[in-house]
């Protein structure tokens, strides 16, 4: 059973198809790509996965289950995971707190929530800022912590909006380190606009275009693929 | 805990009159003022109720004792009765984001007003006055009490991940669902629970005033102190409402003899200015200070 299907989702904003009929899956232990110019409905495609509104049409099924108008607490809490693109901690209250206001999962909640972040912040190399106000880390720090927060709800199905946006090359190598480890744990659904660094670490890519899936495949294929080349780089000449 | 003690005790040691009421009124604007910092100072959902959420309290234990009920059962009626009607305005307008909360508890105010002086029952516009004559020393204990309980209740709130929860709630609605915050339930529950605050110390100022008006009691100036006291004093913290209780009761002493009429005013403008020039109030003030003090002279040792 795969871990995610999402069947013919639809949503519009006014006039606008920000997702237009998009049939996605995602296996256990995948590590899904999503790629596109800007505009291509990534983002949205996300937020209708994660919850933070409904679709106009289709269907999501988590693990089977059909959580298509479950709000999006109880899909973080089901196993539904995410960070933002523009990283949003809880400036106000320290990284632990930050962790430990994480609902873990229905099913098995943890008995040492303290134990589990601290564990967690060591993952991500930042124990020692565990009780550090989260305003005063780098963004660098944030992107790892974003993640770190999203692994307190255990989950099976981890988003990661742009997890590489606006780090240095450093930093850069620390995260995808980071998302290699993280396979491990959850699938991962990836939106990235570095292909070339997101790319080689995919078990499968999906490119999105005004909406609609374009092409999917291995990064072999997607490397190839005559539309995705042209969606990235416009008309090339006849025979050129 | 041991000012509580002392505060408690204070009718049964020959202190003036005056000097007792002081006290009592820095317990019931404590009381109120840990009541709203619970909701509003942790979720960020500002609530001008919380004195008409008191006054239905009142006026739910003076009818239950004028029909024969034994206090402390008129006091779980006030109670109960504030808690379903915070449920009322929770479930309304909880369920959205923003200032719809505010506006319902502005609107229910009113509404609340409007209503009882339409009510016989509640003895109408004339008011209502409560039938059985007790010592003073019985609500004064009784406030002190709730008031010390409402400030522990409060530091336990606040260090616990409920606590926490409401605070992420307030920084980040859309990140908290998305870590499993149920943001609406939580946020319902915690204003009952603050209303029930309200409700227990509306009933027992009460027994302290004995007679009720709509227009006073329903008035909008309670649910301002309510408010003022934390936002003084500090919100988020259970020492600032403390600090800001007792700040306005000694400034609106004094303004009742210098500027009688110009107490709220003045109140306003002083939230004003913490709001402007302190953020997060007098303690959260007072801390920044320590703190940065403290990392001065330790900055200090470690240059030598």
């Amino acid at each position: 059973m795969s871990r995610l299907e999402a069947a013919g989702l639809r949503k519009r904003f006014g006039g606008l198809h920000a997702v237009d009929g998009i049939d996605v899956t995602v296996e256990p232990g995948e590590l899904v790509g999503l790629f596109g110019p800007n505009g291509a409905g990534k983002t949205t495609l996300f937020n209708l996965i994660a919850g933070a509104y409904y679709p106009d049409a289709g269907t999501i099924r988590f693990g089977g289950d059909d959580v298509t108008r479950f709000p999006a607490f109880r899909r973080a809490r089901l196993g539904i995971a995410r960070t933002f693109q523009l990283v949003r901690p809880f400036r106000a209250l320290s990284i632990m707190e930050n962790l430990l206001a994480v609902v873990a999962s229905e099913g098995t909640p943890s008995r040492t929530p303290e134990r589990d972040a601290l564990q967690l912040l060591g993952d991500v190399g930042l124990a020692d800022r565990a009780h550090d106000p989260a305003g005063s880390l780098t963004l660098g720090m944030l992107k790892r912590f974003e993640v770190a927060r999203a692994l307190m709800l255990q989950p099976r199905l981890l988003l990661l909006d742009e997890p590489l946006a606006g780090l240095t090359d450093g930093e850069s190598a620390m995260m995808l380190r980071l998302i290699e480890s993280v396979k491990a744990r959850a699938a991962v659904v990836m939106v990235e606009h570095n292909v070339r660094l997101a790319l080689p670490l995919c078990d499968r890519a999906v490119v999105m275009e005004q909406g609609k899936v374009i092409a999917q495949g291995t990064p072999a294929q997607i490397r190839s693929d005559p539309a995705v080349i042209h969606a990235y780089l416009g008309d090339t000449p006849e025979g050129a | 805990m041991a000012a509580a003690a002392v505060a408690a005790a204070l009718p049964f040691t020959g202190v003036s009159v005056y000097v007792g009421t002081l006290v009592y009124y820095v317990a019931y604007y404590l009381a109120l003022g840990q009541a709203w910092n619970m909701m509003s100072g942790l979720t960020g959902y500002v609530s001008f109720a919380h004195g008409a959420l008191a006054g239905i309290g009142a006026y739910a234990a003076v009818m239950a004792i004028n029909r024969g009920s034994p206090i402390a059962l008129a006091l779980v009626a006030g109670v109960a009765a504030t808690a379903f009607a915070s449920l009322v305005i929770g479930v309304t307008s909880l369920r959205l984001r923003g200032t719809a909360f505010t506006f319902a508890t502005l609107f229910f105010q009113e509404l609340l007003l409007l209503g009882v002086r339409k009510l016989p029952a509640a003895g109408g516009a004339a008011g209502t006055t409560l039938q059985e004559i007790l010592p003073t020393s019985l609500p004064h204990v009784l406030m002190v009490l709730t008031a010390a309980a409402a400030t522990i209740a409060f530091a336990l709130v606040r260090r616990s991940r409920t606590g926490v929860r409401l605070l992420a709630i307030k920084g980040d609605e859309d990140a908290a669902a998305a870590v499993g915050i149920d943001a609406t339930r939580l946020k319902i529950v915690v204003f009952c629970a603050s209303a029930a605050l309200c409700g227990l110390a509306g009933g027992i100022h009460a027994l302290f005033v004995a007679s009720l008006h709509p227009e006073s009691v329903f008035s909008v100036d309670t649910s301002i102190v309510a408010l003022a006291v934390p936002l003084i004093g500090g919100v988020e913290t259970a020492l600032g409402p403390v600090v800001g209780a007792i700040l306005y009761v000694g400034l609106r002493e004094i303004l009742q003899i210098a500027a009688p009429s110009l107490h709220l005013v003045i109140v306003g403008l002083l939230i004003l200015l913490v709001t402007l020039f302190l953020r997060d109030g007098i303690v959260g003030a007072a801390r920044r200070l320590l703190r940065r003090r403290r990392t001065y002279r330790a900055a200090l040792e470690t240059a030598r």
